[in-house]
Parts: C-alpha cells; sequence; structure tokens
C-alpha cells in the first residue's frame, strides 16, 4: 500500500527548500523506529528471544545447575505417558469452554443493560468493572468464603430455597471447576463489558430509528443491528478471552491450588509445577509448546471463521 | 530533561558500587580478628525466631563478625535456594529447610564436603544427623531435631472431666476426640476434640512411622488404618473437616490458640509459637504435650520429624566463619539458645535441657519431651522423593475430601507412582 501510495502523495506537494532532500526522506523512517524501538527491543528480549529459547529447551534436557544435554522429543514422550498432562490438558479445555461463552455473554448483557440513559449509571459500570482492578488473591479468597462448603453463603442459600445437600464447591471434584469458572466470570466481566460499551457507542442511532419505524421488535434490533454492529468488537473480546483463558493460571493457583486432586489442575500450572518446583525445563518448555500451539490453533480458527464472516 | 544525567550518573555509580561489592576478592582473610559480614539464608524472620537468636548469640561471642541474614519467603524457599544457587550465588550459610532438598543440592555439588567437620563432632549428642549422610559423606550439620507429638488444652480435658491423653492408642484418643467435642468458645465457636491439619503427613508419615512401612514403595496399604480413624473423626463432627479447612485455610496455630480444639498433633516447632503467643498476650491456652498416640499400648513411642540443618555454599566466600557458626549453632552453646526460645536443638545434654523452659512444668510434658523415642524420617530421601510427594498429596486430598474410598486412594496412589515415577 504505501510503496503505491506515497510518490503520488510526493508529487502533489510543493517542492521544498531544503539542502538535502534525499536526507530528508529518511526521517519519518527514523521517526517511525524511534517509536517503535524502545518498546520492539523490550519484545524482542524479553519476549521472543526468550520464547524461540524456550522452543529449543523443550527438546534438551536442562535443569538449573548442569549443562543442557540434546535429546530430542523425550521430553514429550514422558509428557504423553503422564497421567498429569492429559488431565491438565483436558481441565484446560473445560474451564476455557466454560469461561468465554459465559464471559462474553455476561459482559453483553451488562453492556446492554448499562448502555442508556440511567439514574447512577456511573456508579453501576464502575461497581461492575471494580472486580477487574481487585487483587486476585482477594478474589480468591473472597469466592472460597462464599463457597464454603459448611457456612458459605452460596450453600446458605442454596439450602433456603429448597436444596438439601449443597455441593462441598471446591473441596469436591464435580464441582471444583464450575466454582473457578464462576468466580473468574465474575472477575472478568467488568472489563469486557467496558469494551464491549465503546463498541455500542459506535452503532449509529439512526439504524435504530429506521428499524423502529419499519416495525421491527427489541429483538429483531439487537440480532440485525447489535449484533453485526458489535461484530468487530466480539471477535477482539472473543480473542483476549480466548487467550486469557487458556493462561489461567493465578485465579485457579489461589483458590484450589489444582485440587482437589488434580480437578482442576491446568496447563499452566503444570508448566509451573515442573519447571520452577521440579527444575524440569525441558518437559515444563514442551508442555508450554502444547499450551502454545493449543492457544494460536484456537485463535487461527478464530480469525479464519472471522474472515469467512466478512467475505459473505 | 536535564535531569536525566544527573540521575543516568548516579545510577551508574550505584551500580559501580554494587559491582564492586559483588567482585571483592573471595579468599579468606588471614586475620580471625579482621571485620567478616557473614551471610546466612533464612526464612521469614519474624516467625522463626531462631535465626535472630542465634545470629545475635554468635555475633556476641565473635564481635569481628557481622550476620546478615538472606531472607526468603517460607513458602518460596526450596525454588529460591535453587534458583540462587543455579546463578553462582556466593551466600556463605545456607539454611536446610528439609532434608529432601538438602538431598538435591548436596548431589548437584553446590554444597561443601562438611565429612571432617562431622567428624570432629560429638556424634552421640546430635540428633537427626543420620539422615544428612549420602555414601558416608556429609555436607549439612542439623541444629533442629523436630518430632511429632500430642498438643492438648488442659482447660478443656479438666473441664469435661477427662485424664491427660498420657501414652494413648489411636482407638482412646478417638473416643476422647468425640467426647471432647461439645461446647462453644467464648468467640461463639465449635469446640473439636481434635483438629487434623491439611497435611498429608498428619496421616502418611504418622501410619509409615508407626507401621514401618515405605512412603516410597508404591505400596500404600499400611496407610489404611489411619485414614478410617481420620475420616471416622471427622465424620462424627470430632475434627474440623478437611475440606473446609483446606478452602478456608485454616490456621492450626489459631485453632489452638483460641480453644478452639482439645488436641492437636503436631511437630514440636510450635512449642516456640506457644510460648510466643502466650508471651504477646494473643493467647491465654493452658497447654500440654503428650506423646503422640500409638497403634497399641506398652511399646516404645514412635514418632516422626525431620532435622533442620546449616550447610555450607560451594561457592561461600567465608568458608572458614561459615563452619564455625555452624561448629557453634549445632554445638552446645547454640542448642541453649534455641532452648531458651523454645526451640528444640538438635544437640542434647543435661545443661540444654535445663535451658528448654518453654514447657509446661508438668510431668507428663516432660516425659514427652525426654522419653526415648523412635524418630522416623517424615519422607525418606532419594531422587524420586518429590515425585512421589505429589501423587500421595493429591490422593490424600481425594481421600480426606470424601471423593475416593480409601482403598480407591490408596490403590491409585500406588498404580500412579509404580507406573509414573518408579
Amino acid at each position: 500500500m504505501t510503496m503505491t501510495t506515497e510518490p503520488a502523495l510526493r508529487k502533489r506537494r510543493p517542492p521544498e527548500p531544503t539542502a538535502h532532500p534525499p536526507r530528508r526522506s529518511l526521517r519519518p523512517i527514523l521517526v517511525g523506529w524511534s517509536f517503535i524501538l524502545p518498546n520492539f527491543l523490550g519484545f524482542a528480549l524479553l519476549t521472543l528471544v526468550p520464547m524461540v529459547f524456550g522452543l529449543a529447551l523443550s527438546f534438551m534436557d536442562w535443569s538449573p545447575w548442569g549443562d543442557p544435554e540434546w535429546v530430542g522429543f523425550d521430553n514429550f514422550e514422558r509428557m504423553f505417558r503422564n497421567s498429569t498432562f492429559w488431565i491438565a490438558l483436558w481441565n484446560t479445555t473445560y474451564y476455557a469452554a466454560g469461561h468465554i461463552p459465559l464471559t462474553i455473554a455476561v459482559s453483553l448483557g451488562l453492556a446492554l443493560l448499562l448502555n442508556r440513559t440511567l439514574a447512577g449509571l456511573g456508579f453501576f459500570r464502575t461497581a461492575f468493572f471494580l472486580p477487574y482492578v481487585t487483587s486476585l488473591v482477594a478474589v480468591a479468597v473472597v469466592w472460597n468464603m462464599l463457597f464454603n462448603p459448611t457456612s458459605g453463603p452460596v450453600n446458605q442459600f442454596l439450602q433456603f430455597v429448597g436444596v438439601t445437600d449443597p455441593p462441598g464447591w471446591t473441596s469436591s471434584t464435580a464441582w471444583a471447576m464450575p466454582a473457578v469458572i464462576v468466580a473468574s466470570v465474575w472477575r472478568d466481566m467488568g472489563y469486557y463489558m467496558v469494551l464491549f460499551l465503546a463498541g455500542l457507542q459506535t452503532i449509529p442511532t439512526e439504524l435504530y430509528e429506521a428499524a423502529r419505524v419499519d416495525g421491527a421488535n427489541a429483538w429483531q434490533r439487537f440480532w440485525n443491528i447489535t449484533l453485526p454492529g458489535l461484530r468487530p468488537t466480539t471477535f477482539f473480546v472473543l480473542i483476549m478471552c480466548t487467550v486469557a483463558s487458556f493462561k489461567v493460571f493465578d485465579l485457579i493457583v489461589v483458590m484450589t491450588d489444582g485440587g482437589p486432586g488434580r480437578a482442576t489442575k491446568v496447563l499452566s500450572q503444570l508448566i509451573y509445577e515442573e519447571g520452577i518446583r521440579e527444575g524440569r525445563f525441558g518437559l515444563a518448555s514442551a508442555i508450554s509448546l502444547v499450551l502454545f500451539v493449543l492457544v494460536a490453533g484456537f485463535t487461527v480458527i478464530q480469525f479464519l471463521l472471522q474472515r469467512r464472516q466478512e467475505n459473505r | 530533561m536535564k535531569r536525566y544525567p544527573s540521575a543516568l550518573a548516579a545510577i551508574a555509580a550505584a551500580s559501580a558500587v554494587t559491582l564492586a561489592g559483588c567482585s571483592s576478592p573471595a579468599s579468606e582473610t588471614a586475620d580471625p580478628s579482621a571485620p567478616v559480614t557473614l551471610t546466612v539464608s533464612a526464612w521469614n524472620l519474624d516467625k522463626t525466631p531462631e535465626f535472630n537468636a542465634l545470629f545475635t548469640a554468635f555475633e556476641a561471642a565473635h564481635p569481628n563478625v557481622t550476620i546478615q541474614p538472606v531472607e526468603i519467603l517460607a513458602d518460596d524457599y526450596p525454588e529460591k535456594v535453587a534458583t540462587m544457587l543455579a546463578g553462582g550465588d556466593t551466600t556463605d550459610v545456607l539454611t536446610m529447610k528439609n532434608v529432601i532438598d538438602y538431598a538435591r543440592y548436596a548431589n548437584r555439588g553446590q554444597l561443601l564436603d562438611l565429612t571432617d567437620f562431622v567428624g570432629e563432632l560429638e556424634r552421640d549428642k546430635i540428633a537427626g544427623l543420620e539422615p544428612f549422610d549420602i555414601d558416608g559423606k556429609y555436607a549439612a550439620v542439623p541444629y533442629r531435631q523436630d518430632f511429632w507429638v500430642l498438643y492438648y488444652n488442659k482447660a478443656l480435658f479438666d473441664a469435661a472431666g477427662l485424664p491427660h491423653p498420657d501414652h494413648l492408642t489411636w482407638a482412646q484418643y478417638s473416643e476422647l476426640a468425640k467426647k471432647l467435642t461439645s461446647g462453644t468458645t467464648a468467640d461463639g465457636q465449635k469446640v473439636y476434640g481434635t483438629y487434623h491439619h491439611i497435611w498429608r503427613s498428619v496421616v502418611q508419615a504418622t501410619a509409615a512411622a508407626q507401621t514401618g512401612g515405605d512412603q516410597l514403595s508404591g505400596d500404600y496399604g499400611f496407610f489404611k488404618d489411619q485414614y478410617a480413624l481420620a475420616l471416622d473423626l471427622q465424620n462424627a463432627g470430632a475434627a474440623l473437616d478437611w475440606g473446609t479447612a483446606k478452602t478456608q485455610k485454616v490456621n492450626y496455630r489459631s485453632m489452638f490458640e483460641t480453644g478452639q480444639t482439645a488436641m492437636l498433633p503436631m511437630g514440636t516447632w510450635y512449642i516456640a509459637g506457644i510460648k510466643a503467643a502466650i508471651e504477646a498476650g494473643t493467647s491465654s491456652v493452658e497447654w500440654g504435650m503428650a506423646p503422640m498416640p500409638q497403634i497399641s499400648s506398652g511399646g516404645e513411642t514412635a514418632t516422626f520429624g525431620s532435622p533442620t540443618a546449616f550447610a555450607v555454599n560451594e561457592k561461600a566466600k567465608n568458608a572458614e566463619v561459615a563452619k564455625e557458626f555452624i561448629r557453634f549453632a549445632t554445638g552446645e552453646e547454640g542448642a541453649k539458645v534455641l532452648a531458651g526460645i523454645g526451640v528444640v536443638p538438635a544437640y542434647s545434654s543435661d545443661a540444654v535441657t535445663a535451658a528448654f523452659t518453654a514447657l509446661p512444668a508438668d510431668e507428663l510434658s516432660k516425659t514427652t519431651f525426654t522419653e526415648n523415642k523412635k524418630v522416623a524420617l517424615e519422607m525418606p530421601v532419594s531422587e524420586v522423593t518429590s515425585d512421589v510427594d505429589t501423587i500421595l498429596n493429591e490422593e490424600h486430598e481425594l481421600i480426606m475430601a470424601g471423593q475416593k474410598s480409601i482403598d480407591d486412594g490408596i490403590r491409585d496412589a500406588g498404580d500412579r507412582v509404580k507406573n509414573e515415577v518408579l
């Protein structure tokens, strides 16, 4: 694009009274680079290099002591033989499958609810955003209290409405993951709500007015105007939420520490345990590679689906 | 903009000083009275009084030495020390928080060989030296030797008109716990007969120590009776249920210090904790100490424990002073200092016992402390220890949370250890 338009633009410009016109043309490029460079350097040094290094590491046996040794696919073999890896892979998928749709649904719902003139609007928007900026450890601790099997408000409420044997939540293998998902949706909804609110502002009100004139009801307006209008936002939210979901770590570590047993152990936690606690950098890198492929795969699929929808 | 150069200069100067500090010659000082700064790794200094007590006492005896603690968060201690050592850290004395980590560091050659040094010690007076023996070589010396006992709340026993828990069997313990479960504390909390902390050792290490079972074997039938007992107490409401203790991150100290439990199996490190809480006025618990309950009555008391030790970094800057510190801390003088604050030293002698004033004055507490007993290591040391520990922990959670039957949990733990670790 730039290659073709730049000369055309320059032609239209009046000739500039400078002594060294060829050098001037370098300036925008240098300026551009100087803006990118600090950030790029940081990215390259702290993200790109470690990533490539991590990739290489997954084919090595290397602990913090001793020298690296090239072992080929040994780490992957070991990973596939480890039952905890499969459980963590399944748990990660389970968490993402619950967390992504729920978060999007709840945050979109909140955004629609708060995208109108309403008394105390600012208060509500802040209130829903607040969990996102609250310390995650505090969030986890508070939800653990709410989910307390004996005296927690959640189970007291369930008993009040007639559930005789409410679940033990984080101490039950069946309910621990749903409990974690609920807490994480609650925490994240405010952030994505703000994104959706911004998206809603971009939809021209004339469209709604025209639809009203044509006699479209609320559902039809939502389906035919709001949703298509929000598509770029939804796409962005979906990608961000997917990446965040697959990388979930801190909330789980504080709420359940992967337990009971291995019921909520996710890949990122396994990477931490194998890498930092056991000092098996190679194995941890191999698991990270799987996580990377998983996230990249889902992101690419979403891009492809999005492009197909746009082309339709 | 103009401020930057001076700020940069300041940073440069600061790093130059730091770098200079790092690259100072690592050789030993020839003059024994020349000032030395000895660095010692430690965790949670404010909650682990033994460190400051030992440091102060050593400094008083060696005026030329200043001890600079390298404080590390207790939970992150093993990872942090491993990372430090991998990065060529030169901290002189390294505290070995447990034997498993010790084996790792020693096998990697990160600790100075202390075999000759150990040879000069009065070995028969130092308990817990054996686990540090790696093929006849030693790289650490224990200064603290904890073992598990049964703490009990005298006031609650007396109020219920029950005799103090002197050399119980597990059956008697269970019966007592159920009888003591009643009423509420001043804060309106339920009073439990006993409290089992969430650690797997409470059940598994106890079973291993008293049946002679091997926690690394993959055959865990010997856990069964102890699990049956723990679950029965929990189901009867005589012990706080595991799920609540885990999810609410219940602190065993507050359970005992606020009188919410009449009994508590726990390690002897807690003696110093109770002493500190009472001195600080945060607890008024009338406490005593009894031997751990046993499978059958009349025999020698079997319990488990773990030593804590000091080692010298292979890359230490002041190796000789470091050895001097270890000689002090693990010997009689250090032991007296430790005993004075209620920490159980590895070194024992009559003088040390006399200095141990943290115990209640009753005969039972004294017997518990001084009687002959068999102290098994909490977890055997080997290359696979930490992997087995992870599996045993996971299955322990499932059994205690009622998510798996005892038999299934024991079988799965064995299968996983045999298939994935051994």
